[in-house]
This record gives structure tokens, C-alpha cells and sequence, in this order.
């Protein structure tokens, strides 16, 4: 008996010697203690000691089993080999299969990728295991839901709905993006990896569990105290990075592709111009209300002809924009006849007799109150002009006082007791006619943007009128837009 | 002899310059009283200033 263990362990050095699995000092008594490994006839196979499962403990449906899974196990990546190789997968040719499987944590069957390696019996037969990484073709922002798509076969579409879905009902979108764009490496970081042969270490990592704790962090206020903080921050920092982003790519026509340095980069200059474009815009809304439009206009000419200039020497297109805010800006002020001669603020005129009346009341931008209430009006037609820039006119009459009224508005509203009309460019124009002996007071009003309202006092008009005196606020009750009394019945 | 360099001009640029250039004219010709600008004459203007940058931008795209 022991000749022939001997014998048999002749006979097989050369072939063990062959298989380095063979060599394991462990599985050699496990071997011996096979009833198979006893029959000349049935000396296993060396490719059979070389596999794992032979450390299950020799029991011979044991290891057919195990056997049997293993083989299943390596038959699955085969079966997804088509998608693993994609042309765009830089893993490819280039990536050995395998080898960096095992050392990426995020990596999904990695195991039966090496599993299946070792199994095929060499590299050119091993599927590269299917990983989830940030996709370059086909990104949008950071190639997170491409990836995703890619990795599970599916239209990233759905997950780019899932990720703005979850953002409008709670923010936790962009907290899961921003997780996945830490912890899901780049393709081309992986690729780059697996032709240098470095591999992530340990620094890098930390780095990105580290930044993933300072998310959690931060995140969790805004998870917790939700939607408001989402919707006041989150959402209008979004739209400013998008505007930017749209605004460069206008511009210049640097699309939202790239890295996140990149896209940043593009955002930030565009916000920049956006900025430069509202100051030149309020700069230049401001100067046209103070009367000087026509330096304005000149402004626009000249930087029209400089635009146009360098059309056939050098391209200035970062001045197109400016020069439209401009443009634009002057020319609302003009269309709206706003007139900041006036001054800005809180006017409150109370003329207590006909002397004291002024032919016309002017303010740039506030409110702007004439109360006649305490004016004996004479007989006749009296003259009176309003003009307002921007905000909110109000004219108080006597009860037994007509008012024919001209007013024209820019942009906002016009209510003259029972009638109003409002929008853009509104023109209001209703002339009431008074009996001989009656007052009648025509009203010329001029609103740049805002409100004209021309009525009787209310019974809280008193209150009204102590408010705006405090600088406290004010209800809206004060005028009693009924009917324009003093005049003929229509 | 040299050949003369016939370098073309970049269109977005020209076509924006007059748009702006007309703009500034409009302008111009409300400060000295010859028109009323409205919003309804400012609308029409501003956005067929818009929409032919942006059609000049789009058409030259690639070339």
C-alpha cells in the first residue's frame, strides 16, 4: 500500500510539477484522503487538485457539485461578453482580465470575472468584468446616469428623470449625484490606470470617503429641513450654473461637455458675463431715466460699430451681449417714459386751498398721494398733471367733484373709480363732462411702470394717512373707487 | 505678385453689430423726439434683433 502511494506520487511529480496549485502542501493530504485518489485507474485529473474547491474536504458530491457552480459561475460573464466589449469600454483589449477586478470595491461580479479566468485556463478567454463607472460618450453633466444606463442595459433617460424627480421633491437628487460623481471612478481615470498600472490608493480613496462624509454633513439639514432650503439655495444655484452655462455656450460656443472643471469654468465665465450685462444694463437703464438717453443711444451706435468692425478684423463677441443689455435696458426705459426727475421716495401733497394746488406733481420712483380731499375746487375745469416714473400714483378727490382723466402707462395698471385697464403701453382715456356749476378736474397722467388709482377717500383714509406720515405700512383700502359722482350721468 | 489674403468675415459678428447698430438708431431717434418708442414698437425690434443673431449664430455653426 505504500509502495504504491509512493509509486502514485512518482507517476504525478512531473505533472504537479506542471500545475503550481499542485504544489499547495494543503491540498495534498486532502487528496489522500480521496477514495478515488487510491485507484491508479481514477488518479484525479492535476487540473482537478489545482481548483479551490478541492478544499471543500475531499467528499467527492461535494466537489462536483462545487464544480458545477464554478463552471456556471465562469459560463455567466461569457454570456455578457458582447456588452463588456463595447467598443467605447476602455477596458477592452487593453485591460487584462481580472487583474484589477478585485482591487475596485465598486466593481459588480468581479469575482466571477477572476473566477471565470481562472477557469477559462488563460487571459484571452476571460470576459473583463463589468464595471460601473462614469460614462464619457453619451454624459451630460458628469457622466453619472450614462454610466448607470450603460450598467444596466437601460436608457440613462430614466435615470436622468429619477435624479431630477428626486431633486424637485426634496433635493436628495443632487446629494445622490454629487455622492455617485465621488464614488463612481471616471472611464477615463480607469483606463489611464490600466495602462500605467497604477491602482487606486490609499490616499485617493480617503480622499473620496472623506469628501463623502463632508457631504453627508452638509446634506443632512438640507434632507432633513427639506424642500425649503432645496428650493431657496439649491435650486436657484442650479439655475444660475445653468444660465451661465447657456450663456457661454451663446457666446462662445462651448457646450455643457467636459469635465466637472470644465462645465464650472464655462459656468463661472458666463455667470461673469451675466453680471457685467446687469450692470451694464442697470447703468444704463439709470442714465436714460435721468434724461440722458441720447449719450446712451450713442453708446449703443458705437459699440455696434465696433462689433461690426471686428467682424472683419477680430471677432469681439463677449461685446454682443453687453451691448444688447444695453440696448435693451435704454430702450424700456424709453418705452415705458420713465423720468427720475422727480427724485425717489415717498410723496404726500395735501393743498388745503386752490393756491396751494401746483399745475402738476412729479416723483421718479415711489408712491406718490395727492389728496384734495381738503381743496375747494372753483367752478370750471381745473388742470392737473401727474407723472410718475416708477411705482404706485394716487389721486383723492372731493365727492362732488368730476374727473376726466388722460392717463398713460408704461407697464402696470390704471384704475380710475368704476373703470381700469391694465398691461403693457396702456393708454386710458375717459373724459366725463360736469354740469355748469360743479367742479371738474382733468387729470393728465403720465406712469412709467406702475399703478395709477383715482378715487374718493374711505373712511379709513385716516389711517391711511397717519401710516404714510409713520412710514409704516400701509393697507390698500384708502380709495373708494365707486362712482365718478360729480360728473353728468352717462 | 502676391496673392491678395481675402479673409471672411465673421458673420454672428456682423449681423449682431447691425442689429445693435439699429438698436442704437431707434434709440437715438426717441431721445431727439422723431419717434415715440413704445413697447410696442421696442418689442418687435428687440426680438428680430434676438432672433437674427441667434439665426446667424445657428447657420454659420461648424463652418
Amino acid at each position: 500500500m505504500d509502495d504504491r502511494n509512493e509509486h502514485i506520487h512518482d507517476e504525478n511529480e512531473p505533472e504537479r510539477g506542471e500545475d503550481p496549485a499542485a504544489e499547495d502542501p494543503t491540498t495534498e493530504p486532502e487528496r489522500g484522503e480521496d477514495p478515488a485518489a487510491e485507484d491508479p485507474t481514477t488518479e484525479p485529473e492535476p487540473t482537478e487538485a489545482a481548483e479551490p474547491e478541492s478544499d471543500l474536504g475531499g467528499d467527492e458530491p461535494a466537489d462536483e457539485a462545487a464544480t458545477v457552480e464554478q463552471q456556471a459561475e465562469a459560463q455567466e460573464p461569457t454570456a455578457e461578453q458582447p456588452e463588456a466589449a463595447r467598443p467605447e469600454d476602455p477596458r477592452g483589449p487593453q485591460s487584462p482580465a481580472g487583474d484589477e477586478a478585485p482591487t475596485e470595491p465598486i466593481a459588480a461580479g468581479a469575482g466571477a470575472g477572476a473566477g471565470g479566468g481562472a477557469a477559462g485556463g488563460g487571459p484571452a478567454a476571460a470576459p473583463p468584468p463589468r464595471r460601473l463607472l462614469r460614462a464619457r460618450q453619451g454624459r451630460v453633466l458628469g457622466g453619472v446616469c450614462a454610466g448607470l444606463g450603460r450598467y444596466f442595459n437601460t436608457d440613462p433617460v430614466f435615470f436622468r428623470i429619477g435624479a431630477i424627480v428626486l431633486t424637485l421633491i426634496g433635493g436628495a437628487g443632487v446629494l445622490l449625484y454629487l455622492a455617485a460623481l465621488l464614488l463612481i471612478p471616471k472611464e477615463d481615470s480607469v483606463a489611464q490606470t490600466a495602462v500605467d498600472g497604477d491602482s487606486v490608493d490609499g490616499r485617493s480613496r480617503a480622499l473620496v470617503i472623506a469628501g463623502v462624509a463632508v457631504l453627508l454633513v452638509i446634506a443632512w439639514p438640507f434632507l432633513l429641513g427639506g424642500g425649503l432650503i432645496i428650493w431657496g439655495l439649491v435650486i436657484p444655484l442650479a439655475v444660475l450654473v445653468a444660465a451661465g452655462v447657456l450663456v457661454w455656450w451663446l457666446v462662445s460656443g462651448e457646450g455643457p461637455s467636459g469635465d466637472a472643471g470644465d462645465i464650472a469654468r464655462r459656468a463661472a465665465l458666463g455667470l461673469g458675463l451675466l453680471v457685467l450685462c446687469g450692470i451694464v444694463a442697470v447703468g444704463g437703464a439709470w442714465a436714460a431715466a435721468a434724461g440722458g438717453e441720447a449719450i446712451v443711444a450713442a453708446l449703443v451706435i458705437a459699440a455696434g460699430g465696433a462689433i461690426v468692425a471686428g467682424a472683419f478684423l477680430k471677432p469681439v463677441r463677449w461685446l454682443i451681449l453687453p451691448a444688447l443689455a444695453l440696448a435693451f435696458s435704454a430702450g424700456a426705459v424709453s418705452a415705458a417714459g420713465i423720468d427720475l426727475d422727480g427724485g425717489v421716495g415717498d410723496r404726500y401733497y395735501n393743498p388745503g386751498s386752490t393756491v396751494d394746488l401746483r399745475d402738476r406733481y412729479e416723483l421718479g420712483i415711489g408712491e406718490l398721494v395727492v389728496d384734495l380731499t381738503d381743496t375747494d375746487l372753483p367752478a370750471g375745469d381745473t388742470p392737473l398733471e401727474l407723472d410718475l416714473g416708477v411705482g404706485s400714483a394716487r389721486l383723492i378727490v372731493p365727492d362732488d367733484v368730476c374727473v376726466a382723466t388722460s392717463a398713460d402707462v408704461g407697464m402696470g395698471y390704471a384704475g380710475v373709480f368704476d373703470a381700469d385697464n391694465e398691461g403693457i403701453d396702456v393708454d386710458f382715456d375717459e373724459q366725463r363732462t360736469a354740469p355748469p356749476d360743479r367742479s371738474r378736474l382733468v387729470v393728465d397722467a403720465e406712469i412709467g411702470v406702475g399703478e395709477l388709482l383715482i378715487g374718493h377717500a374711505t373712511s379709513d383714509f385716516g389711517e391711511f394717512e397717519a401710516d404714510f406720515h409713520d412710514g409704516r405700512d400701509r393697507l390698500d383700502n384708502s380709495i373708494d373707487r365707486g362712482m365718478n359722482t360729480g360728473c353728468d350721468s352717462r | 505678385m502676391r496673392q491678395p489674403v481675402t479673409s471672411k468675415p465673421d458673420v454672428p459678428s456682423l449681423v449682431a453689430g447691425i442689429a445693435v447698430l439699429v438698436l442704437g438708431l431707434v434709440l437715438l431717434l426717441d431721445a431727439t423726439d422723431a419717434v415715440a418708442l413704445s413697447f410696442a414698437v421696442l418689442a418687435p425690434v428687440a426680438c428680430a434683433a434676438a432672433g437674427a443673431i441667434l439665426l446667424a449664430r445657428g447657420l454659420t455653426r461648424g463652418r
